[in-house]
């Protein structure tokens, strides 16, 4: 919906069975942020790295619920610093677990929902790969442990638009994000679940 | 040609944009039953009108779609700007609050601009505020007359768009806590404020302008600050001269890690549908008497 109506061929395996708010509990899930703030994540992103293929960050977001939707709508981007990637053949990036301390330490002192983002480039809505699904249950349950209070996940974004997945807690299945709004002039929202 | 070919330099997909955009009405009187007109025939599909009064005889110099027939059943003006919108566009999404806003905050919250035309520099701070927090773009018109003495009145007004990250209402010296002490002094005090058919319609007008540029790509690089100030005596719109000095100002008012509710914890929140809204149901004219007779308004 909204300013780019974005083929959703390539997600038609990963959501057939996420249907908006038939699962979690029920909800709508909508992440929203400036677009100013995305351009500069992308940009982050794009940075070549000296031996990983590919760079990471966090993003942090406020919560807010409204009747069955909930919202998620981003403050801040971290990005992870050069020495934090360690060298590993394996992935496109992996990154030390001093990284991953700082960002928990991010959600557990400012309260804020954590959400891991890499970058896959092409246009329209991407999609998770095999490796990314892996690495996301390894990963985001960290975050769960130290802010129970909100929710986490991890985002990837193409050049146009984005898709991620939510974890509400350690037990619960995880929601796809239901859409994405890019705040800026003018506004651009997609469905991406 | 459809209804709404004239206005397809908007841009290839501007009535499909326009179609699922919902836009937040706060205040359905003078300036927003103008908005909420303007909107219904541009072809916006969804809508937050909230407004806990109902029409009254002083109001119908001046609220759009209103009737003498209404002040008679003392019709909300939600129900209103309803019946106005649904006779250019019947399959409007609109959910009417007759509610003070801020008891319509999950209604609002989903919008995608919210539009205030409300009275006072309080509650346009706490509607930015509302905003920001949700990342949601707002756009505030208000006029106001001014007794010149010798020289007569000055019908002023000012249309300012407050997207988030930009320069804020603060920012811009439109509400400073001068202004807004005063307005609690005065509280009570102040008499019904002078407002007019016309110039609520340009400074609605020009607001429809701007929501029309924050949903369509309908020119390259528009402002996301607006400061315009209205002169009705003179007839002009112009560019206050902050636009230009904050442009590049970053607010310090709102900043972003105050996205979200505060104290939200996802272990307490229930996730319910909004309950549908009763369709309105046809009040005949002998159910109109007799709630007009024994005082029980339209509610
Ligand atoms: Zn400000």
């Amino acid at each position: 919906m909204g300013a780019v109506l974005e083929s959703r061929a390539r997600l038609a395996a990963v959501d057939a069975d996420a249907a908006g708010a038939s699962e979690g509990r029920g909800m709508n899930i909508r992440f929203k942020i400036m677009s100013t703030l995305l351009a500069a994540i992308r940009a982050d992103l794009r940075r070549p790295h000296a031996f990983a293929h590919e760079r990471v960050g966090f993003i942090a977001a406020g919560l807010a619920a409204a009747h069955d939707e909930l919202l998620i709508l981003a403050r801040d981007y971290r990005p992870v610093r050069d020495e934090d990637y360690l060298r590993d053949q394996s992935v496109g990036a992996m990154i030390s677990a001093e990284a991953i301390r700082g960002a928990r330490q991010w959600a557990m002192n400012e309260r804020v929902a954590i959400f891991h983002v890499h970058m896959h480039g092409g246009r329209g809505v991407p999609g998770f790969s095999g490796v990314d699904n892996r690495e996301n249950a390894r990963f985001v349950p960290n975050f769960v442990s130290v802010a129970p209070h909100a929710v986490h996940g991890a985002i990837v974004l193409s050049d146009t638009a984005a898709f991620g997945q939510v974890w509400l807690d350690r037990k619960s299945p995880q929601p796809f994000i239901t859409r994405f709004a890019e705040v800026g002039m003018p506004i651009r929202n997609w469905r991406a679940a | 040609m459809t209804r709404l070919d004239r206005q397809s330099f908007l841009g290839a997909d501007s009535n499909a944009i326009l179609e699922t955009a919902t836009i937040g009405i706060v205040g359905l009187g003078g300036g927003g039953s103008h908005v909420a007109q303007q909107a219904a025939h541009m072809g916006i599909g969804g809508y937050v009108n909230a407004d806990p009064d109902v029409i009254e005889e002083t109001n119908t110099n001046r609220l759009i779609g209103g009737t003498l027939a209404d002040v008679a059943v003392s019709m909300p003006k939600v129900s209103i700007a309803e019946r106005l919108i649904r006779g250019l566009h019947s399959k409007a999404r609109i959910i009417s609050v007759q509610v003070d806003w801020r008891d319509a905050a999950d209604d609002l919250k989903r919008c995608d601009v919210i539009i205030g035309a409300v009275d006072g520099f309080k509650e346009r701070e706490q509607l930015e505020r509302f905003a920001r927090r949700h990342l949601i773009p707002y756009i505030d018109i208000g006029m106001d007359v001014h007794d010149l003495g010798k020289k007569g009145f000055l019908v002023s007004g000012q249309v300012i768009l407050s997207m988030p990250g930009a320069p804020c209402m603060r920012c811009c010296g439109f509400i400073t806590d001068e202004r807004l002490e005063q307005e609690a002094n005065r509280y009570g005090a102040a008499g019904s404020r002078p407002q007019v058919v016309w110039s609520n319609g340009v400074l609605a007008s020009t607001a429809v302008g701007l929501l029309t540029q924050v949903l369509t790509p309908w020119y390259q690089n528009p402002p996301k600050f607006v400061f315009l100030d209205y002169d009705g005596n003179k007839g002009t719109m112009t560019r206050n001269a902050r636009m230009e000095l904050l442009r590049d100002h970053v607010c310090p008012h709102h900043p972003p890690d105050e996205t979200g509710d505060p104290m939200f914890d996802i272990r307490k929140q229930s996730f319910r549908p909004r309950p549908a809204a009763a369709p309105e149901p046809a009040r005949r004219w002998w159910q109109r008497i007799w709630n007009r007779l024994s005082g029980r308004g339209e509610t």
